[in-house]
């Protein structure tokens, strides 16, 4: 498929136009369904569509830009935004991203490879996997151990809160209570999350999912909270990055506003899934898609290794590897955007059901006494 | 005789006052710890609770549920004991376990300071420095301990009926003085608040039931009571649970009907007069579809201070009746004549349309009412109007208003006049063209994107962008929020007209 403007921007055909749409509603679906950014089936979902790595990031950021203002302004209004902590975090977020925007753009300058998936810039695009591999692979895996490790019966189906015991016990002084959240965290803590956030979200556009679980599973903040607080800091950072990346060149407009059609959609979707469905159930889905993202992610590295002579194999092999990794990763979204349909539905009908509460009237002489 | 709560420190001289007090009263005395080890017996770990809180004072989930489970027990305990007679119950701000029971008599004891610090070094053999220390801990431990059990600061002396400072006042003397105004009519038991009192004994008592029993232990229920009425939520995903409820509950004593209401969350409605055919009622109503919401009536009547919350069938306008010192006026309304029927036809309503959330009156100042909405359910919205019915519409409208901003520092949820609650439901005029105008921008943006994409691409990458980088930047920022705000605005007006919203 011919690239425009050099290797920077993909040619927009009906059908790819549409399998954006659709990406985006997956991801939309899921996103609202697991409570945070859906950027680790975008990313990789994008790239699987010849889209380079530093565009595809660039492009969902700015995708992003709107959908976390409207998300922080809905948070805001139910209160479950801590600007306290939004704003600290924001603070090393910013160099963080720019980090970010500054690696991927070298490394996208250095090339790598040509025409292939990706177009030229297999060295950025071997990094942003690497990258999202590395970092993905240990959220989903404790994700998933969290999800179906055996409770105690009177521990609750919440969150671990084992690693957010432990930090709470760290002298790090100067520590700064968060009146939202109602947590009291090290200042240098909240700034390290912050940078790494910052960071993440800047190289693979997966800052916010992995803000969230971390405010939750580290800080101990209550989960609306965490996703508010992350959602009001992204809605500043993510600009930041969007308007930088724009800077460099590497946001392509067109993808954004496909991504968004879908996007918006699937998180109404995807939001009223999780009231239907049990919380241990949404973080099995959840870590299941992501690790299947890092599988799929996995599948293309040998490509990017052989498009710069790192490996060698025969030329046959790639539309293989490329034809894999898009299968598992298309498979793991609508797998899972499936899934969270066909509660929704099965919800909906059940509640049709009930058209009355339940009511169980004792006699009379029962009710005396007490 | 009232239930006599003593609130203090250790080795501040509380306790051993409380226990004069219940001699000289002839009144059975209790203390916290009876509590914590009937919790103890119970399954709810206080001790780690109270390490857990202390170290970390995440309010987490299940810090929560055990939170609940631990009223639960301490309500239950102390009921069950002031029932059997009359009681002196010496703990940390133990009378906030029952708001809305009028016979309380609520007593602070401050310490003589160098007295409690004497008795701490001879008593734990600590040297003065690690006494004062070891002092300091503990009081703000017990601080953060009443912050998170009760939401409320235990220092706020508002919240007791008198302080009794022992800087002068020995302890016979002091307990002697609480001994007389024990025995004043202001704090003697009435058929409502002792109502009330069987009404939080059934709650606690239902609460314990469902956390002791392996079916419901780990469930997400939210337990209210009125008039014997148990009226029991549990979410969609447990909806497995619906018939086991009645089984765990069905023996309970005082217990004579149980509800049991799916729910997603829960809507609070406020005022003083209900009617099931009136337009707020199917618009509440409405609402509670759309989102699977239990709606939960709270009859509420403004008036002075003399009020009890009292349950359905009471009649709060005779506990409005002000200058009888709350006694004899303040009766059950079977007593008065004829219940408030339209509030338990719109009660009756709900519970056809499966979204009842339990009813109940109070009566009363603000404290009242903020005392009568519980803690532990989780409110996604209340619906405050209709209220002041005796002042003019002017008057009427500020006093809401008022009141409403007043609960704001109560309840996290949104406050909602009906007026508010309409424009949320229905689609406006205004709101319609709005979507039409958004949904026009937004098929003219799009056109614009897609009908000149070189232009475009140029601007973001291509030749006028190695010539003025900085536009690409200002298109980003100014194309992706405007493209999502109107998308948005005009999908949610879609999903409204849905009412998919």
């Amino acid at each position: 498929m011919p690239m425009l403007l050099g290797d920077l921007f993909i040619h927009l055909t009906w059908a790819n136009a549409l399998a954006l749409v659709l990406l985006g509603l997956v991801g939309g679906v899921i996103s609202g369904f697991a409570g945070s950014g859906a950027a680790f089936i975008m990313t990789p979902g994008m790239m699987n569509l010849r889209v380079p790595g530093v565009v595809a990031v660039g492009s969902n950021m700015a995708h992003r830009f709107g959908n976390n203002m409207m998300g922080a302004k809905r948070h805001a209004g139910l209160g479950n935004v801590d600007k306290r902590l939004s704003i600290l975090l924001l603070v090393t977020a910013v160099i963080g991203v720019q980090i970010a925007v500054w690696i991927n753009s070298t490394l996208f300058k250095m090339g790598g490879g040509e025409g292939n998936e990706g177009g030229g810039g297999a060295m950025s695009n071997l990094y942003i996997s690497l990258i999202f591999i590395g970092v993905l692979t240990f959220v989903g895996a404790f994700m998933l151990r969290d999800a179906v490790r055996p409770r105690d019966s009177k521990e609750g189906s919440g969150p671990s809160m084992k690693l957010a015991n432990m930090l709470s016990r760290l002298p790090l002084p100067p520590y700064i209570h968060f009146p939202v959240a109602d947590v009291r965290i090290s200042l240098w803590l909240v700034l390290l999350l912050g940078l790494v956030v910052g960071f993440l979200d800047g190289t693979v556009a997966i800052g916010g999912f992995l803000g969230v679980p971390a405010m939750i599973y580290l800080f101990g903040v209550p989960t609306t909270v965490a996703t508010g607080s992350e959602l009001f800091m992204a809605m500043f950072g993510g600009a930041w990055g969007a308007i930088s990346y724009a800077y460099q060149g590497f946001v392509d407009l067109r993808l954004s506003c496909l991504l968004l059609l879908g996007s918006l959609m699937g998180v109404y979707i995807g939001a009223y899934g999780t009231k239907v469905v049990k919380e241990v159930l949404v973080r099995l889905v959840a870590s299941s898609i992501i690790l299947l993202c890092v599988v799929s992610r996995a599948v293309a590295v040998p490509v990017y290794l052989r498009q710069l002579n790192f490996l060698h194999f025969s030329e046959g092999w790639e539309p293989w590897l490329k034809g894999a990794s898009t299968a598992i990763l298309f498979a793991a979204g609508v797998g899972g955007a499936g899934l969270v349909l066909f509660y929704v539905v099965k919800a909906t009908l059940e509640r049709r059901k009930v058209h009355a509460t339940l009511l169980i009237r004792k006699p009379e002489a029962e009710g005396a006494g007490g | 005789m009232p239930i006599v709560f003593v609130s203090g420190v250790p080795f501040g001289g509380g306790e051993r006052l409380a226990k004069e007090l219940a001699r000289k009263l002839g009144y059975a005395f209790l203390d916290r710890e009876e509590v914590v080890a009937r919790a103890n017996e119970s399954g709810i770990p206080v001790g780690k609770l109270e390490v857990a809180l202390v170290k970390k004072p995440a309010v987490q989930e299940r810090m929560v549920r055990l939170r609940d489970r631990y009223l639960a027990v301490a309500t239950a305990t102390i009921c069950e004991k002031a029932a059997a007679g009359n009681l002196v119950y010496y703990g940390r701000a133990g009378h906030h376990l029952l708001p809305g029971v009028g016979h309380v008599l609520r007593v602070r004891v401050v310490p003589e300071p160098a007295r409690r610090l004497e008795t701490v070094m001879e008593r734990l053999r600590l040297p003065r420095e690690k006494a004062e220390k070891f002092i300091r801990d503990v009081d703000e431990d017990i601080r953060a301990w009443v912050r998170f059990v009760h939401d409320v600061d235990m220092e706020d002396l508002q919240k007791y009926d008198l302080v009794v400072n022992l800087e002068k006042l020995s302890l016979e003397n002091a307990a002697a003085a609480l001994c007389s105004i024990a025995e004043l009519p202001d704090f003697r038991p009435t058929p409502a608040s002792q109502a009330a009192m069987q009404e939080r004994l059934l709650r606690a008592r239902a609460r314990i039931r469902l956390a002791l029993d392996e079916r419901t232990a780990d469930a997400d229920l939210t337990v209210r009571s009125s008039e014997g009425v148990l009226t029991i939520t549990y979410v969609p995903r447990q909806a497995q649970l619906a018939p086991l409820i009645p089984d765990v509950l069905g023996d309970l004593p005082g217990c004579r009907e149980i509800r049991c209401t799916m729910a997603s969350t829960n809507i609070l409605w406020i005022q003083e007069a209900f009617r099931p055919d009136s337009g707020t009622y199917r618009e509440v109503n409405e609402l509670a579809r759309r989102w699977g919401a239990a709606v939960e009536l709270l009859q509420y009547r403004a008036g002075g201070e003399e009020g009890e919350a009292v349950p359905v069938e009471v009649a709060p306008a005779a506990a409005l009746k002000a200058g009888t010192g709350g006694v004899e006026d303040d009766l059950p309304e079977a007593a008065a004549g004829g219940a408030d029927s339209s509030f338990e036809r719109t009660l009756e309503a709900l519970v056809q349309e499966g979204r009842s959330g339990g009813g109940h009156t109070v009566a009363g100042g603000r404290d009242r009412l903020v005392g009568a909405i519980s803690r532990s359910v989780p409110y996604s919205l209340v619906v405050v109007d209709n209220l002041f019915l005796d002042k003019a519409p002017a008057a009427r409208t500020r006093m809401t208003r008022e009141l409403a901003m007043f609960l704001t520092d109560y309840v996290k949820a949104p406050i909602l006049s009906t007026a508010d609650l309409s424009s949320k439901l229905h689609l406006g005029r205004g709101e319609v063209l709005k979507a039409a105008a958004a949904g026009v921008l937004v098929v003219l943006l799009y056109c614009a994107i897609f009908l000149r994409q070189e232009g475009l691409l140029s601007v973001l990458g291509g030749e006028a962008h190695k010539a003025a980088p900085w536009v690409a930047s200002v298109l980003v920022a100014l194309l992706a929020p405007v493209v999502s705000v109107l998308y948005g605005n005009l999908l949610a007006s879609a999903m409204k007209w849905l009412k998919m919203d």
